[in-house]
């Protein structure tokens, strides 16, 4: 099985408020998938789904199962992270290693001792005497431990200062991730994860408005950094959006060919940052 | 298997997490109560009233122990039986307290500090996770509150055939009165029968406790009472809230029903059920449904509630 997520017509509705509004898409193995939108878009509610945390309509499958049905089941393969602070305050650290020891069949003790054994979390210490830094190096040891095939990030990183940042995603790459598994990660700081990415999906007001891999954006999307005197002619070729930087004009365009463009200056691939902003104002 | 060891392991988690409420509550009780006795008797300033007599036990020890040696058999076994139950009164008491709030936070607190993100990221079901509590409070606490009166029990013998030997005798009289294996034994069932009676009472709150967006305290009992003043208001009667106040009365008889049908049975002002008459009596079966109703609505609402606890 190659597509680990397959999702067509899903909706939710919180009372009139449409959260979701039938939106299609997919995650096929061996992706990283960065689903980004501003708040109250309907990223939550669409990870909620997936992990069978609400209900919802349309057609939706995780691995093949029915998320609102089969949570338990699902999550024997699936793993999840939040954001920092859902561990149980009052656990210790070896009790957490125990409880998952014995609840999940694909959890490998060995390897989550080893995670542990290089940091500085105490065996005996309760969740609630560690460090955000540390409670989040906690969970990812425990989650990197699962033999998943999906893993399902939500804002993984809020709280958690810049050191700790990288690493996170870092040791995310080297230890964990590879081409049998998928991650799908929502996060604000696109900008940390842009070059672990290979897929994007934006979304906005409950749809869906980018779904591309990497690849695909490189091809389509290109900015063009343009000296003023160039202005006129960069204009005519319709960019989606423009922005000043030191005296010159950067100008992003959608499906314009890189023959078209090299006349007017060096040619870049976007950052994520500058796409999902040019994305957000388009149509509004 | 997999389904047994994960709620071996959920058990295990609800005692970790409870430990407080479940042992050290009891376990410090008890060694309060000893360490009480033993002093109030070396300082000697404890005066023991028995047969309309009042003496200070160290002068009068062997005169006591005589007394007590020379009781017939029946009331001689009857003052130690009764004397072992005695602790249950109120370590029962503390125990249906702490169930209650046990109960009441069962399905809340997770959801309160959002642990239940980290609960539901694991593959365990939404009944595996509620039978587990309702498991907690009708058995684990039980044996647990049991095996710290147990303990106590053998203290309160070990302490008398102390007092024995200082008042002339071996203490044999003291051990082979308290039919101790029947007192354990009774004491253990009362207690989880008793806790079993309550049923419908703990589902019902932990129900609540799935449901309640805030203070689950009051989604536990403002129903109650609403029914209650509705009833009274149109009916002009009280058999709702009655019936509740029997149950729960009744559930303090049954924890003390050893003692109470040993004082002569004049302790309850209720007809009490021995713990094993209790699974011949309708209403008991009627509140395991009703139990029974109450559990699949907090696994229902345990699976399908999300608003309250994860929206950012």
């Amino acid at each position: 099985m190659t597509t680990l997520i397959e999702a067509k017509g899903l909706s939710k509705s919180y009372g009139s408020h449409q959260a979701l509004k039938s939106v299609d898409f997919s995650v096929e193995r061996g992706r990283i998938v960065g689903l980004v939108g501003p708040n109250g878009a309907g990223k939550t509610t669409i990870l909620k789904a997936i992990l069978g945390l609400t209900s919802y309509e349309g057609d939706l499958k995780v691995l093949g199962m029915d998320p609102a049905r089969q949570r338990h089941q699902i999550m024997q393969k699936v793993s999840f992270i939040a954001d920092v602070a859902v561990l149980p305050r009052w656990m210790k650290v070896s009790e957490a290693l125990e409880f998952v020891t014995e609840v999940h069949p694909n959890f490998d003790l060995k390897k989550a001792k080893h995670f542990l054994s290089k940091t500085n979390i105490p065996m005996q210490a309760r969740v609630k005497e560690l460090s955000k830094g540390m409670v989040a190096q906690l969970h990812l040891a425990l989650v990197m431990s699962i033999e998943a095939e999906l893993l399902v990030l939500d804002e993984p990183t809020l709280g958690l200062d810049i050191l700790y940042r990288k690493e996170f995603y870092n040791q995310l790459l080297a230890d964990f991730f590879d081409e049998g598994r998928s991650i799908l990660v929502t996060t604000h700081q696109i900008e940390e994860i842009e070059n672990l990415l290979t897929d994007l999906l934006f979304i906005r007001d409950g749809k869906i408005i980018l779904d591309a891999t990497m690849e695909d954006i490189a091809d389509k999307y290109i900015e063009v950094m343009v000296s003023k005197d160039d202005a006129e002619k960069a204009e005519a070729l319709k960019p989606v959006m423009q922005r000043d930087v030191f005296g010159r004009k950067v100008y992003l365009f959608e499906g314009v060919s890189r023959e078209d463009l090299e006349p007017l200056g060096e040619l870049h691939s976007p950052s994520v940052a500058d796409l999902f902003v040019a994305k957000m104002k388009e149509d509004k | 298997m997999n389904t047994v060891k994960s709620f071996k392991a959920l058990i295990k988690r609800e005692y970790w997490e409870h430990r407080g409420a479940m042992f050290l509550t009891p376990a410090v009780m008890a060694a309060f109560f000893a360490g009480l006795l033993i002093l109030s008797t070396l300082g000697n300033d404890m005066d023991i009233t028995a047969n309309g007599e009042t003496f200070s036990p160290w002068e009068h020890l062997p005169r006591a122990v005589d007394a007590f040696e020379n009781l017939g058999d029946n009331e001689r076994s009857r003052g130690v039986q009764m004397g072992l139950y005695a602790p249950i009164v109120l370590f029962g008491f503390v125990m249906l307290i702490i169930s209650l709030f046990y109960a009441l936070g069962s399905l809340y607190d997770e959801r309160k500090d959002r642990s239940i993100l980290f609960w539901k990221s694991l593959p365990i079901s939404d009944t595996s996770t509620v039978l587990s509590k309702f498991v907690s409070v009708i058995i684990i606490i039980p044996v647990l509150y049991f095996a710290i009166i147990a303990a106590f029990q053998l203290f309160l013998l070990l302490f008398t055939t102390v007092g024995a030997w200082f008042g002339g005798s071996t203490g044999v009289a003291i051990w082979a009165s308290s039919n101790l294996f029947e007192v354990l034994f009774n004491s253990l069932f009362s207690m989880i029968v008793a806790s079993l009676w309550l049923a419908p009472i703990w589902s019902w709150l932990m129900l609540a406790s799935s449901w309640a967006k805030k203070v689950a305290f009051l989604w536990g009992t403002l129903p109650i009472f609403m029914i209650s003043i509705a009833e009274g208001w149109v009916f002009h009667s009280s058999h709702f809230i009655e019936m509740i106040g029997k149950r729960i009365a009744n559930g303090f008889a049954i924890l003390n029903s050893n003692m109470h049908f040993l004082a002569g049975g004049d302790m309850f002002d209720i007809d009490v059920m021995h713990w094993y008459e209790v699974f011949a009596n309708t209403e008991f079966w009627v509140g395991l449904i009703v139990s029974s109703v109450f559990l699949a609505g907090a696994i229902y609402t345990r699976r399908h509630r999300d608003e309250s606890v994860y929206s950012n």
